[in-house]
């Protein structure tokens, strides 16, 4: 055997193989198959059949991008891996080697512990980089059917997934490394997750600051991300919230700290990531991804709002759970904060329902007011909003351009090869594959 | 401590304390270069809290550890890298701790373990196991080596070829603090001992100087009667 002098790469080897001995990690990747496949093969055939497969619905497809039609619902696979599979293979790979006592002998070579915990960060993504091979096969897949690709909304799709695993592996790490024995580890991992589902449902019902706190839960960066929109704020607070799961980690797999001092550094790891957060939430640059620009108006039309002056304030009179609201908030909204980053928007109600409100004078209304001048409506759409503001600047409508019209990618294919390769191919190669390597000396 | 006093680890005034429990009250004591030292106890003498808060594992309360060359600790009933065999394992300590050249050779053989090189950790039994841990703790190269019960869970056989083992290394330069609680075990191969007992040292010498300082004739009843 060769022998590895640089005791990193001793460690990222031993790290690698740890990994490929941990059946949490083979288990993950075989579900991995079998996950993405039945949503890949869902969402082909339900594109599919919206472009015109079988005579149905021929048309509909115009407006049809990769992005939401295919991306989102085979990529969102991942989601559900990195809740529910990751942080098991995480934890069994930082809480292994505590329960064995080889963290004893390895932390008593003079690599930092900070290293230590890196190398089996950059481990663990390397294998969940791995498992995202499923999802890329359907991006191979989709290629053979004819159906294009926009590399930038592919890629943020991707990174989304990325930024979700990085959380879910410094979370695992952090959790692994606060408590004694792996089961806790898990629970700890579990009642996190959970606890940011409860946030969103809260925001769902409540608004306000329950609302502004959901939008940096990893469901809602993840979504983000799967509409093709890259937000610096998400992207900040997901990589101060990996930077503080990594520091409690290695705060508490150091060795030789009194358990007062781990706690004293964790607590100060935490309220610098609570600052950094803070500090994230008022940064509003963004990037939209998408081919069909569906996070933001048309170059007119935002050319338009940028020649906006004063102060533009808008009153949504919605209740959280008034489903106008959500449209509201993500088919106008959102394209206005990105063109007008001053915008402040307020929303208004008594109830979280909002169904004994509608007799209200004012429910359902949207109050617009720039410099002094007002005006109301009730038309919740992107064009809506956008001609209400227009107006209220007492600027004339963009022209519409045909070069600014996203036609779509209408593609009516059937998922062919996709149930053979996910269902029975990928299980099988997986399931070789770690019988062939748990066998190795 | 200086290089001419023989002295290569010396501990001062160790303290460390468990809530209101003081697992070690004040310990001090000298390991002389290229000796055995065996840290005689019974169970929950603190033997292993020493030897833990010298390597600096465990965070001491009060007390200073001074030491001329880096040490390692090989903790007792450990199994690491459990799915891995003990032929990886050792390769893996060799790298990662730049162990020297030709001294993964010579510890496997001194240790009799080229049977076991391509069994898996989890699977072997407790007196193999901790031979496999020796050969861990041996090729890190370090010039002192603290091991937690180095014979626990061997047989007379093995422990009699340990100890011959460990001495060979012990000739070759290697400083060893073992921590014992077979008394009979700790007389087969220890220089000198430290007797520990109820988190403090209760004494300090060779055989000779313990038993005389005792009046008693062997290690066993020389313990009994300072602790």
């Amino acid at each position: 055997m060769r022998s590895l002098r640089s005791p990193r790469a001793c460690l990222f080897a031993k790290e690698w193989r740890e990994l490929m001995s941990s059946r949490a990690w083979w288990v993950m990747l075989g579900v991995m198959g079998p996950l993405v496949g039945m949503s890949f093969i869902s969402a082909v055939t339900a594109y599919g059949e919206l472009s015109g497969v079988n005579g149905t619905a021929a048309g509909v497809g115009e407006a049809f991008s990769p992005l939401i039609g295919i991306w989102a619902p085979t990529f969102s696979a991942c989601e559900l891996a990195a809740a529910f599979l990751l942080p098991f293979v995480g934890i069994r790979l930082v809480s292994g080697d505590l329960q064995s006592g080889a963290s004893k002998i390895e932390m008593q070579h003079p690599l930092s512990s900070r290293s230590r915990l890196l190398i089996k960060a950059a481990v663990l993504m390397c294998g969940w980089m791995l498992a995202t091979l499923a999802p890329l096969i359907g991006v191979v897949l989709w290629m053979s059917y004819g159906g294009t690709v926009y590399t930038p909304e592919l890629s943020t799709v991707l990174a989304g997934h990325v930024l979700n695993a990085g959380l879910t592996i410094a979370l695992a790490a952090a959790a692994a490394a606060l408590t004694e024995h792996p089961a806790t580890a898990a629970i700890v991992t579990l009642t996190v997750t959970v606890g940011t589902w409860l946030i969103n449902f809260a925001a769902a019902v409540n608004g306000g600051w329950w609302e502004r706190a959901a939008r940096l839960t990893p469901t809602a960066m993840v979504a983000e991300f799967q509409r093709g929109l890259v937000r610096a704020d998400l992207v900040m607070v997901a990589l101060a919230l990996i930077v503080c799961g990594l520091a409690v980690a290695w705060t508490w797999l150091r060795l030789g700290l009194s358990a007062t001092k781990r706690a004293q550094l964790s607590v100060a790891a935490a309220i610098a990531t609570v600052i950094v957060v803070f500090a994230a939430t008022r940064v509003t640059a963004s990037w939209d991804a998408s081919e069909s620009r569906r996070n933001s108006f048309t170059k007119s039309e935002e050319a338009a709002l940028a020649a906006i002056t004063g102060d533009l304030h808008i009153e949504a009179h919605f209740a959280p759970e008034d489903p106008r609201r959500s449209d509201l908030e993500h088919n106008a909204f959102r394209k206005l904060r990105r063109a007008v980053p001053g915008v402040r928007i307020e929303y208004v109600s008594a109830t979280s329902v909002g169904l004994f409100e509608q007799t209200s004078e004012h429910y359902g209304e949207i109050q617009y007011e720039l410099s002094g001048k007002r005006d109301v409506s009730r038309i919740t759409t992107a064009d809506g909003v956008l001609t209400s503001v227009l107006t209220l600047a007492g600027i004339g409508p963009p022209p519409e351009l045909d070069a600014e019209m996203f036609r779509g990618h209408p593609l009516a294919a059937r998922p062919r090869g996709a149930a053979v390769i996910y269902y029975g191919v990928w299980p099988l190669a997986v399931a070789a594959l770690a019988i062939m390597v748990q066998r190795r000396k | 401590m200086t290089a001419t006093d023989g002295a290569c680890l010396r501990v001062s005034g160790l303290t460390k304390r468990y809530g209101a429990l003081r697992a070690l009250d004040n310990v001090s004591f000298t390991v002389r270069r290229g000796e055995i030292l065996g840290v005689i106890g019974p169970n929950g003498s603190g033997k292993t809290t020493l030897f833990e808060c010298v390597s600096g594992v465990m965070p001491r309360d009060a007390g200073t550890v001074d030491t001329l060359a880096p040490l390692f600790y090989l903790p007792d009933a450990i199994a690491p890298w459990p799915a891995q065999t003990v032929g990886w394992a050792l390769h893996f300590v060799e790298g990662y701790f730049a162990a020297a050249s030709g001294l993964r050779d010579a510890v496997i053989a001194s240790l009799s373990l080229p049977s076991l090189l391509d069994q898996r950790i989890g699977e072997l039994s407790k007196g193999q196991r901790k031979r496999a841990l020796l050969a861990v703790g041996l090729l890190t190269s370090r010039p002192i080596v603290l091991a937690d019960e180095p014979f626990d869970g061997l047989d007379l056989r093995q422990t009699r070829e340990v100890a011959q083992s460990l001495r060979s290394f012990a000739r070759d330069g290697r400083t060893l603090v073992l921590s014992i609680h077979q008394i009979s075990d700790a007389a087969r191969v220890c220089d000198r001992f430290v007797l520990l007992s109820g988190g403090a040292v209760r004494g300090e010498g060779t055989l000779d100087e313990l038993t005389a300082r005792a009046g008693q004739a062997t290690l066993e009843d020389a313990f009994l009667a300072l602790t």
